[in-house]
């Protein structure tokens, strides 16, 4: 017998940003349930161990979110999270000593280079502004429609304006990231590095208008969470938000797929569960909201449906871009440790496990090339092995005690990633499209290829490894369908789901009328790092901005344990979520 | 103490404290750690559940071994206490979305002439498979499961979450009804005794063999006989979780957090320290200390009391008890698949194809024997060995997430930890000879149905999770010298152990392993009675009436 169950909040989508608001719903003393469709939940954020003693991260690999509130309004310090600190963050500027990969060696990273990209981050002032600067950019919901933008209040230009006003001007709203660092930095080869992070983040150097944001996507990792990994890896930081959430009295259920948001009236009442969820209640009635805490698309297109969602808007929401980070990921375990070529040698970066960041940083032209070759053009990547622009992570960045790898005689380098054109879908092949297995793939081309494409990338990365084709015992890949499969949010491989530019960043993310993190359907907010402000990265950003709204809509009444972003601005009409100096 | 990060910018955010003090510290988090650390948050102790890997669950494991997109229970997938564990009553763990399903073709053995015999749950469509082959074995075993499952119900499904008695305080007390002394009985003789004496067609008698000492009984052991009886009933009483073992951690860890306990992973504990002649806390590889005047491990005895602990604190006697403990005989050796379609048995019995596991390559008892007898001397032979197979994503509709679609399937065999020829070649070649027979009894089994394959061997298994030294998964032999009250010894198979503070109740302890959740129900039980909590639990029906039946005196003041 189907049965019916009813909570204040029903939230689709069990990954960091569903479960993170989940927990401060619960901490406000909401009744909430959090439906995941997978066994477990993490989303993205996630480890496997596919051979006893191989820790692999599919996903997320580093720490972004450090300047996070929720770290304190969700106490995730109770609930065991810790960091395994990469050694270099008891000195973050020696960053320096390492240089930057290019094609025939090591790059020095100039004095201005350092100085300039403190400055521009905020760390050269007297006291430090990074985290307000972060804040400003991330954590912070996107001003109302009925405001006008201006350079005055967009949040991190009023941070740049009170704490180092000679980095304001009304052109930094103008800038690329590229634009940016030729103003403050020295050498191309550290530019093209601090691009190509930001690129791997979500954002892009060469996006226009951005340039703020990119550098705070890549700065968020490179300079306040000290290139670090939580102990555990990143699901171990997930563990942490998850467990404050249960202990904040969320329901979590995994394995339950949801099929439907019921909408009456114009009103989201609660969501319906596929066949194969395993629950004895099918139906879910949510007295006070339904979060999707999924993919904008599938919210709309596939939850909601056309009855219930205005043919403008269903349009603009499948015009959503895919493109700007489909990522092949490698895990390469070998015979002997990786050892860098002798040119790729440096003070800092000499011993095996310590080839990390992008290669080749050489010029900008080989980041464009890269990504014309990605964001362009459509099939597998065509530029040469020696122009391909990939990152690896560094296995030194472990400690002893939280090695990646335990097998005797097994050494592992992962993940190594590099940004691939987004997989093809055969949109108008009926078959594929009907069959649920393959949902519009033909997994039998990207099979057949994988392999090939593996061998392309091994070529490249033997650039700077110089025993990995000897050593090689097995190259593991999670390819971008099949990132897609294991995370159904991840469409088409894409970390990000939406690109940070300027079009799907801040108040137009995803579009206009969806930007603060409202629905035409009362009742649907949005909850998913591509339909919401700012985007991915694990940053429990999306969560904390949705609070305000929620706030002003009267469903929750933080203790007083909340405070709001201090740029937030109200909207007319509604309860402000920063009263009582909250 | 760990790296501490000092940035331009001052302390980025707050950690998990370098010193805590806990009122119980409970080492490991699989199926016993959790049961123990639920129980005793909800008895409003504060609890610190300690996990060494970065997932909890222990042996509750489900993995993408066939990475990237298939999920594997890689390592308990068959539950078979479920009818009896008390957390089932005592938690309302249904809220998590977390189902069981128990099907009703349990296990189908699957002969190489391509007859079948399929074990149901319900004993009436057992005994018509066994009547293709003997009608006089399937009147036989509609008798002895009459009796057997009478054992079970009333006495050894309810003694497991008891504390063990003193095997002369057993007979006294089996003495009282007809069930206990069918019982003692049994007690005597060995397995391959009972099943040789009773039944008389060879391919029944392996099959039932196979399905009582699957998990580990020596065939040939004398003084172990109520196992056929517990197995018998139990192996046709299996259940799986939907969605893989790991939700049934899962949901206990919920019901730890919920109740304001708190479980921490990726933290080994590297000491267990002692003030004033009792212990005062645990050290970890990082450099944290947690403290706390009680300390439940479930981890085997060698890291408990030799690498933990220390001989320093300990008494002779009990140094010379835990230097001499068994580890398992036999191991595993699984090999995981991915394959397009789910394997197809060519038999004379469809519903092997719906059966839960199904047993590939017992042939008759002879022969059976013959592959045990080498596995406990080290060795496999290619050209005889048998096991069990389940194609789980039959089962489980979750554990598929890759674009080739398809099934999730594995091959487990009994397998010895130190192997002729060593792991490393024999794990190869023994998935080759695995896939070879499995295709002969499945032909859609081909190398083009394959998508991927793994293996996992003992030393996989150790690597995975170290308490299972030597590959064994219940942390020690079954014998009769580490069972019952003596397992892990006398002293300490109560749970309390003679250091001051500190208990032990993982799969080492009575009543063993294999997901049972006696060992920590039973700790939580005497934990909570020397700390002075209130239970705010009562033991089951069954657990009531055994004790009511059977006990001169409530035992453990469960009564």
């Amino acid at each position: 017998m189907a049965k019916e169950e009813q909570f204040d909040f029903v939230i689709v989508g069990g990954g960091p940003n569903g479960v993170a608001l989940a927990s401060y719903l619960g901490k406000c003393g909401a009744s909430v349930c959090v439906l995941e469709e997978r066994t477990e939940a993490g989303g993205s954020v996630d480890n496997v161990e596919p051979f006893p003693g191989v820790r692999l991260t599919p996903h997320a690999m580093y720490m972004y979110s450090g300047p996070a509130p929720g770290f304190e309004q969700l106490e995730l310090w109770k609930y065991g999270f810790r960091m395994d600190w990469s050694p270099m963050s008891e000195n973050i500027m020696s960053q320096k000593d390492a240089g930057v990969k290019v094609s025939d060696g090591i790059a020095s990273i100039s004095e201005k280079d350092m100085m300039g990209w403190a400055k521009i981050s905020g760390v050269s002032t007297e006291k430090p502004y990074i985290k307000e600067l972060l804040r400003s950019i991330f954590w912070t919901p996107p001003h109302p429609a009925e405001v006008e933008i201006t350079p005055d209040n967009i949040p991190y230009m009023q941070v740049y304006k009170q704490h180092d006003p000679s980095i304001w001007t009304e052109e930094l709203l103008d800038m690329t990231m590229f634009d940016l660092m030729d103003e403050y930095l020295e050498t191309e080869p550290f530019k093209v590095m601090q691009a190509a992070v930001a690129w791997y983040s979500g954002a892009a150097g060469h996006w226009e208008g951005v340039a703020i944001p990119a550098l705070g996507c890549d700065i968020t990792l490179t300079l306040y969470s000290g290139l670090s990994v939580p102990r555990g890896g990143m699901h171990d930081y997930f563990h942490a938000i998850i467990r404050s959430a249960i202990a904040n009295g969320v329901i979590i259920r995994t394995c339950c797929p949801v099929d439907e948001i019921i909408v009456e009236n114009g009103v989201a009442k609660g969501v319906r569960l596929r066949d194969t969820a395993t629950t004895d209640e099918n139906t879910i009635w949510a007295k006070k909201a339904v979060i999707s805490a999924v993919d904008v698309r599938q919210t709309f297109v596939d939850l909601i449906g056309p009855s219930h969602v205005g043919a403008s808007l269903l349009r603009k929401v499948k015009d959503i871009s895919l493109k700007g980070g489909s990522i092949w990921v490698s895990h390469l375990i070998t015979k002997e440790p990786l050892r860098p070529r002798e040119k790729f040698k440096t003070a800092s970066m000499s011993e095996p496990g310590e080839v990390g960041g992008p290669f080749p940083c050489d010029h900008r032209d080989i980041y464009y090339e890269h990504v014309a070759d990605v964001d362009g053009r459509k099939g597998i990547p065509s530029v040469p092995p020696e122009r391909l622009m990939w990152l690896a992570t560094q296995s030194k960045r472990f400690s002893d005690a939280e090695s990646q790898c335990t097998v005797p005689g097994w050494y592992l380098e992962s993940p190594y990633y590099v940004l691939v054109p987004p997989p093809e879908y055969e949109q108008d092949d009926p078959i594929t499209l009907k069959n649920e297995d393959f949902r519009g793939v033909r997994p039998n081309t990207v099979d057949a290829q994988k392999e090939e494409i593996n061998a392309y990338m091994r070529k490249a990365f033997s650039l700077v490894l110089e025993n990995l084709d000897d050593d090689l015992i097995m190259h593991l890949a999670n390819t971008p369908y099949e990132s897609e499969f294991r995370n159904t949010g991840l469409i088409g491989g894409t970390w990000c789901g939406t690109r940070h530019c300027d079009d799907q960043w801040g108040e137009n993310r995803p579009v206009p009328e969806l930007a603060r993190y409202r629905t035409p359907i009362d009742g649907l907010y949005l909850c998913n790092q591509t339909s919401c402000h700012p985007g991915g990265l694990a940053l429990m950003a999306v969560p904390y901005n949705l609070m305000h709204i929620l706030i002003e809509d009267g469903l929750v009444e933080p203790g007083d344990w909340w405070y709001a972003s201090p740029w937030y601005i109200p909207e007319s009409g509604k309860i402000p979520a920063n009263k009582n100096g909250r | 103490m760990p790296i501490k990060p000092d940035f331009l910018f001052g302390k980025p955010f707050d950690e998990f404290p370098d010193v805590t003090e806990w009122d119980v510290i409970v080492l490991g988090a699989g199926p016993n750690g959790l049961i123990a650390a639920a129980y005793l948050a909800k008895a409003g102790a504060k609890v610190c559940l300690v996990e060494r890997r970065y997932e909890i669950g222990g042996g509750l494991a489900t993995d993408e071994v066939l990475f990237p997109g298939y999920y594997s229970n890689n390592h308990a997938i068959y539950h078979m206490m479920v009818d009896y564990m008390p957390v089932m009553q005592d938690f309302d763990i249904g809220k998590y979305g977390f189902q069981w399903i128990k099907p009703n073709p349990q296990t189908a053995a699957v002969f190489n002439d391509g007859q079948a015999l399929v074990l149901s749950h319900m004993v009436e469509d057992t005994k018509d498979s066994i009547t293709k082959f003997s009608f006089k074995d399937a009147v036989t075993y509609g008798r002895l499961m009459r009796s057997w499952k009478k054992i079970v119900a009333e006495i050894l499904g309810p003694a497991t979450y008891l504390p063990p008695m003193l095997p002369i305080e057993i007979t006294m007390a089996m003495q009282k009804t007809k069930t206990g002394q069918e019982m003692l009985e049994l007690v005597e003789e060995s397995a391959l005794d009972i099943i040789n004496n009773n039944f008389e067609n060879d391919r029944v008698k392996a099959t039932l063999l196979y399905n009582c000492c699957i998990w580990g009984l020596d065939p040939r052991e004398t003084g172990v006989g109520m196992f056929v009886a517990l197995y018998s009933d139990r192996m046709t009483n299996k259940c799986y979780c939907m969605g893989g073992s790991h939700k049934f951690a899962a949901a206990l860890a919920r019901e730890i957090l919920s109740n304001g306990g708190i479980i921490i992973d990726a933290c080994e504990a590297t000491k267990i320290t002692m003030e004033g002649g009792r212990v005062s806390g645990i050290e970890t590889t990082e450099g944290r200390i947690l403290k706390a005047k009680t300390i439940m491990s479930t981890l085997d005895p060698h890291t408990t009391f030799l690498d933990l602990l220390g001989k320093e604190n300990m008494p002779g006697d009990l140094t010379e008890a835990i230097e001499g403990w068994k580890y398992d005989k036999w191991s595993y050796f699984t090999v995981h698949v991915a394959t397009k379609e789910a394997p197809r048995y060519n038999c004379d019995d469809p519903w092997a194809n719906d059966a839960f596991m199904n047993l590939v390559g017992v042939e008759g008892t002879d022969q059976l024997l013959a592959h045990w007898d080498n596995v406990i001397a080290g060795k496999i032979d290619p050209n005889n060995f048998a096991g069990h197979a389940t194609c789980e994503s039959l089962l489980d509709p979750h554990l598929v997430h890759s674009p080739y679609g398809g099934h999730v399937s594995f091959f487990q065999m009994h397998a010895p930890y130190d192997i002729e020829g060593g792991w490393d070649k024999m794990g190869p070649e023994l998935e080759a000879a695995i896939l070879e027979k499995w295709q002969k009894a499945a032909p859609n089994m081909t190398r083009d149905n394959i998508i991927r394959t793994t293996h996992e061997t003992p030393v996989g298994i150790e690597r995975r999770f170290p308490n299972m030294r030597k590959g064994g998964i219940k942390h020690g032999d079954y014998k009769p010298i580490q069972l019952g009250c003596f397992r892990p010894n006398q002293e300490c198979s109560s749970s309390a152990t003679p250091i001051p503070g500190l208990y032990t109740c993982g799969a080492s302890n009575y009543p063993g392993g294999a997901v049972l959740g006696g060992p920590g129900y039973i700790g939580a039980n005497k934990v909570a009675e020397d700390m002075g909590l209130t239970k705010w639990w009562k033991p089951t029906r069954r657990m009531e009436q055994y004790v009511e039946t059977y006990l001169d005196s409530p035992l453990g003041g469960l009564g």
